[in-house]
């Protein structure tokens, strides 16, 4: 008995014909998408961009090497301990310090928040800014949770300290020295009853509440009965400022 | 034959689809758009973040000296113990557990400023490179954020007066120039609240460690 063959030529050239047609109809997005990006851009913003693209790799690597040389001197300190009751003191008062400046990983109960843009069509006429995330909402979501009794809390895996900063670069957010792109997630490690405050925080019902409910920004909470937050890892170095009297 | 030929064009075609939705999605996603964005834009980026890998490249030079001390240091405690006491001072200074002085701005301001004014401008003074940042003599700390109290502002507990002064510690040209650019914090501000903020250069100021107890409560380090 003869191999009956699975397509006869006029199916699979069918199949074809509808498969080229939507190669066609996606090749022809991304071009359009391409050619439009490419009008945007003049040759003095591609400089710029470049340099933008340059010193974000920089500084990748950069806080990597600073990550690997801050674990080595904690391991130091870590193995100098208990050889002599001075360096043992210093290196108990140093990990209370790091803990509290958000130098150490820390793990605990808390509470998770996502924010994402809009999923819904810009209305004809409509400004498409207010359907994104904007630095605002973030900055106004952190300060209601800090506000709520947060002890850690981290943005898309960065680690907040004293001098953290969340900066809106055009529609993008800066924040320590990463760019962060939605989805944003923000955990915060804080005692029980984190979501009820949050909730009730005047810097969560200002602005942000108001715009996830007339945009239709995407928003979710959970709480967790662990979370873990990296450390900080940034220049912790003061240039300017300088420790008056300490009794260490 | 004829199968085989099919097999092989249906999965060119698939390949192809596949590469061109995934190229299709990259470029709908909003990751940087930095091509969205003006020359002036990425001039103030690049110069952000060139300061930040400087600060960093700094910071790394610190942390390879401290790894050569540890190592010269070696079984001599007297070294070590120089080490650590130098990085528990920076930490509790870095912290805002202790109190510091230095160069910086004084910002006086007066008016009903809400707490988002005053929290943007805090934002905003991180953002220019304030190491160390007082509010009414309460030390600013990750933690510290205005609310509206009762009858005025509060942060970590204390009322801030209508009247009073914010405190950077950091490069005064930096700070200064940040602080009043055209469309800086301080002409926005300015559009929305009734307020005088008028920003100083301080040759020293001296700003107090922070009253709060950082150290957690629910939070525990992990090794």
């Amino acid at each position: 008995m003869a191999d009956i063959p699975r397509f006869t030529r006029p199916q699979w050239a069918v199949s074809i014909a509808a498969a080229l047609v939507v190669v066609g109809f996606v090749g022809a997005a991304q071009w359009n998408g391409s050619g439009v990006r490419q009008q945007f851009t003049s040759s003095a913003q591609q400089v710029l961009a470049r340099q933008v693209l340059d010193l974000q790799r920089e500084e990748g690597l950069l806080t990597q090497q600073l990550g690997a040389k801050e674990a080595q001197i904690r391991d130091f300190q870590a193995r100098s301990a208990g050889s002599q009751t001075t360096l043992d003191s210093l290196n108990r008062q140093l990990e209370v310090a790091r803990l509290a400046a958000g130098l150490s990983r820390v793990q605990g109960p808390g509470l998770v928040v996502e924010i994402a843009d809009s999923k819904r069509v810009v209305p004809v006429g409509d400004n498409p800014a207010n359907f994104i995330v904007l630095v605002d909402d973030l900055r106004d979501l952190v300060a209601a949770l800090w506000a709520s009794g947060a002890e850690a809390i981290s943005v898309n895996g960065e680690r907040l300290v004293a001098t953290s900063s969340i900066y809106g670069v055009g529609s993008s957010v800066l924040v320590n020295t990463a760019f962060l792109s939605p989805p944003f997630r923000i955990e915060a490690i804080a005692a029980d009853g984190i979501l009820d405050r949050f909730q009730a925080n005047p810097a969560f019902l200002g602005r942000v509440k108001q715009r996830i409910d007339a945009y239709g920004l995407e928003f979710a909470t959970a709480t967790a009965t662990t979370l873990d937050l990296p450390s900080f890892v940034g220049s912790t170095r003061l240039r300017w400022a300088t420790p008056v009297g300490a009794q260490l | 034959m004829g199968a085989r030929l099919a097999q092989i064009s249906l999965f060119g075609v698939a390949l192809m689809v596949g590469m061109l939705l995934v190229g299709q999605l990259r470029s709908q996603a909003r990751p940087i758009e930095l091509n969205s964005l003006t020359a002036q834009d990425l001039s103030a980026l690049i110069e952000t973040l060139s300061t930040r890998n400087s600060d960093l490249r700094a910071a790394l030079l610190d942390a390879s000296a401290q790894v050569r001390d540890y190592q010269l240091g070696g079984d001599r405690g007297g070294s070590a113990v120089t080490v650590a006491r130098e990085d528990l001072e920076r930490i509790t200074a870095f912290a805002g557990l202790i109190p510091v002085k230095g160069p910086g701005v004084s910002l006086d301001i007066e008016g009903s400023l809400d707490p988002i004014a005053v929290n943007d401008l805090i934002n905003e003074l991180r953002n220019s490179g304030a190491e160390a940042i007082a509010v009414d003599g309460v030390r600013i700390t990750a933690r510290s954020v205005a609310v509206q109290g009762s009858g005025a502002l509060v942060i970590d507990g204390i009322e801030i007066s209508r009247h009073f002064e914010m405190q950077a510690i950091g490069s005064r040209e930096g700070l200064l120039n940040s602080l009043n650019r055209p469309g800086g914090i301080i002409s926005q501000l300015k559009l929305f609240v009734a307020a005088s903020i008028v920003a100083s250069p301080e040759e020293h100021l001296e700003l107090p460690g922070t009253r709060q107890d950082l150290a957690p409560k629910v939070a525990r380090p992990v090794e």
